[in-house]
């Protein structure tokens, strides 16, 4: 094979990560022999953006759109914790209709980022006809989306205190029918992930991260649950209207009886949580309380009470991707905050590759790592090492593997 | 391989799709002709889908109903808005606006509003269709 | 396992094995939803001394989730806070336990927890990077965010000459006109 003659000579070719070819700001440098991998090297910080230190200087309302834009596809997670982290800190009441609203948003977000998933580990398997299948369903979330709050991704609905806009009477059948629609499809999409072979073929006893690892590497999200750690902001911890609902952790036994760690279980874990969401969206819809969207709609006096208001606060939240958590400190006489601290959910989720990456094929490297669901914000550079041969591979030739491989599997 | 793909699979090639064919079903061979005659009136350009009620496109600005209060510009995220010392009126500047619609919330007269314009490409930040006074 | 203790049970836990070493302890309890269920956030402060014994002692109770260590700059001393997280996959009884210990500027140095807690590499190396603190006995102390060509001595979350004011270009002259 071709990259073999490349480990045999002793220069490098480093193709940075970015790069007009690959999809991902995601680079590879390794050295193998013949195809197993030793050991893996982590590193981050292509997209570091300095945001923390110009939240800094911005006073709590502008931090809210900045905080919306540190992610893409979790643009209601990283505001939601820092609204409640101000809250937190200045004792901010959030009217009951509020916190239901709250929930419908981050529940369809939820959902958009499975199906988004959904369809790039298809992609890194080389079925692509169901990512062609996965991201129809995700256009109707989507259209949903821009219905209520005027944009597909970037939603600026939330604002200290509350919502900015309501679920009038005459939307609810629109939120009725797309919550119909994935109703249908759903068990369609379940067959294929979980029944076909391809799937099985390629994800059971690969990537495995053992509970114990989990457990103590901090691992969060369905990285974790899949692993059989029970860990889920949403369960743990009451906070916006979860605790009025009959939610419980979503491990893969509950579909197959067992806990493997695997791949598979990764697949199935996103599956029921996409379920899960669903049947939450019905439920907060149909018990929405009356009441105010907003507890001071002044924002004026709002920015004044909080200038006067010393004191710290964190807010934790549950993302598509697993635990987000902000921390803010107020000192009394200023509206910025003096400190600002975000924690994105991929940072926790990259020490498991190590151990899940380790004694595995090259070609197993796309589906492994996209099964913890990186946030493309939250890059990173894997360096994974094996022996003393050391080379870099891009992207793109790894998909090309992964994709070989499926191929030499079928037949 | 994919035996339970094969179903949709077949569906979908008697199925219509669903993309909307904006500007023109196909890519014209001289872009700036094709602009050019329909300028002239003389081709049609296929409507883009109509947006929902509620979005957020170009900002509207009535200048009779604004006093000049600034509150505005503290909460802008982007720094777009910038005061005209004189008049009292206030400037801004599309190139940066993040259309997140929190001035509109915040003024006391109500002078803004979005409305639903969203093909808003331009070459210069200072052309006249970028900046709204 | 035995049973969880209460908020109060907690800090009076630690009182107990550290005595005056706790600077001060305070439990904060807020409800939500319509239920009115509440959550307990516990704020201890205490003295670098006992910072590892202290991480000791919480892991002898329940293994803890470490969620991140944030780091602010108070003048002549820099503050770390460990946000920790204890009884997580029990349904609704998850109590967040932050840890604050201060350090002073002219010796920034704090001892490494993962040989407890592995998975507190990444949120230590940032620390390094970010506020100029020495994490003694830390397995791999590489930068983690920073380009490896910034410049050794700045730190861009503190506050005094040491961080980034001079590496600001104000933009704002130029975009309006």
């Amino acid at each position: 094979m071709a990259e073999k003659q490349t480990t045999k000579t002793t220069y490098q070719i480093p193709i940075g990560p970015i790069h007009p070819a690959l999809k991902e700001p995601v680079m590879f440098e390794f050295e193998i022999d013949g195809e197993r991998i030793i050991d893996v090297d982590v590193q981050l910080g292509h997209v570091h953006r300095a945001i923390e230190w110009t939240g800094m200087r911005r006073n709590p309302i502008q931090i809210i759109y900045l905080a919306e834009r540190i992610c893409g596809i979790c643009s209601f997670v990283h505001p939601f914790a820092f609204v409640r982290a101000v809250e937190n800190a200045c004792d901010i009441e959030v009217p009951e209709r509020a916190n239901y609203l709250r929930v419908v948003h981050g529940e369809l977000e939820r959902i958009a980022s499975h199906m988004l998933w959904a369809g790039v580990a298809a992609h890194e398997i080389g079925f692509d006809s169901v990512l062609y299948l996965t991201w129809e369903m995700r256009e109707k979330v989507l259209d949903l989306t821009e219905i209520l709050t005027g944009n597909r991704v970037t939603k600026a609905i939330l604002t200290i205190g509350g919502i900015r806009r309501d679920i009038t009477e005459d939307l609810k059948p629109k939120i009725a029918e797309t919550m119909k629609y994935l109703k249908d499809n759903y068990k369609h999409l379940a067959h294929v992930y979980l029944d076909d072979k391809t799937f099985k073929l390629r994800s059971q006893n690969c990537g495995i991260l053992t509970y114990e690892d989990a457990l103590k590497l901090c691992a969060v999200g369905p990285t974790t649950r899949a692993s059989g750690v029970k860990k889920d902001v949403r369960v743990d911890q009451p906070y916006a209207a979860y605790s009025d609902f009959d939610m419980d952790y979503m491990t893969p036994d509950k579909l197959t009886g067992e806990v493997n760690g695997d791949v598979y279980d990764r697949i199935i874990t996103r599956l029921l949580e996409v379920k899960q969401s669903i049947e939450l969206i019905e439920q907060a819809v149909d018990q929405l309380p009356a009441g105010d969207l907003v507890s001071e709609p002044k924002i004026p006096k709002l920015l004044n009470y909080i200038k006067k208001t010393a004191g710290e606060g964190i807010g934790r939240d549950e993302a598509p991707r697993g635990e987000v958590i902000h921390y803010v400190k107020f000192d009394g006489e200023h509206e910025e905050p003096y400190t600002w601290k975000v924690r994105a959910s991929t940072y926790n989720n990259i020490l498991p590759w190590i151990p899940m990456l380790k004694g595995e094929q090259i070609a197993d490297i796309p589906i492994v790592a996209a099964s913890t669901d990186p946030c493309m914000s939250c890059t990173n550079r894997v360096t994974v090492i094996d022996q003393n041969k050391r080379y870099m591979l891009d992207k793109e030739q790894l998909h090309k593997l992964s994709v070989q491989k499926t191929r030499r599997l079928m037949k | 391989m994919g035996f339970s793909m094969l179903g949709p699979v077949f569906k979908q090639m008697f199925k219509k799709p669903w993309t909307n064919k904006f500007p023109a079903k196909y890519q014209p061979n001289n872009t700036t002709k094709y602009l050019a005659d329909v300028a002239a009136g003389k081709a049609k350009i296929n409507p883009p889908v109509p947006t929902p009620e509620g979005f957020r496109g170009k900002i509207q600005y009535d200048k009779e109903k604004c006093i000049g209060c600034k509150l505005c510009m503290k909460v802008c995220p982007c720094g777009a808005i910038e005061f005209k010392e004189k008049e009292k009126k206030i400037k801004i500047y599309l190139a940066r606006c993040c259309f997140c619609s929190q001035c509109n919330d915040v003024c006391p007269t109500k002078c803004l509003s979005m409305g639903d314009e969203f093909l808003l490409a331009g070459a210069d930040p200072y052309e006249k269709d970028l900046v709204v006074e | 396992m035995s049973k969880n203790k209460t908020p109060e049970e907690i800090v009076k836990y630690f009182k107990e094995e550290f005595k005056t070493k706790i600077k001060s302890a305070e439990i904060k309890k807020r409800t939500t939803g319509s239920k009115k269920k509440e959550f307990v956030n516990i704020w201890i402060r205490i003295d670098k001394s006992i910072f590892k014994p202290f991480v000791k002692h919480l892991c002898d109770l329940t293994f803890p989730h470490l969620a991140v260590v944030s780091g602010t700059d108070l003048g002549k001393t820099i503050e770390l806070n460990y946000h920790f997280s204890i009884y997580f996959g029990q349904n609704l009884k998850e109590i967040s336990l932050n840890m604050g210990v201060e350090i002073p500027k002219s010796k920034p140095e704090i001892e490494t927890v993962c040989d407890l807690i592995p998975g507190a590499l990444i949120t230590e190396r940032e620390k390094q990077e970010m506020l100029g603190v020495k994490v003694i006995g830390i397995p791999d102390s590489r930068r983690l965010f920073l380009p490896d060509d910034f410049p050794d001595d700045v730190y861009p979350w503190r506050k005094d000459e040491k961080g980034l004011e001079k590496y600001i270009k104000n933009l704002h002259q130029g975009a309006k006109k």
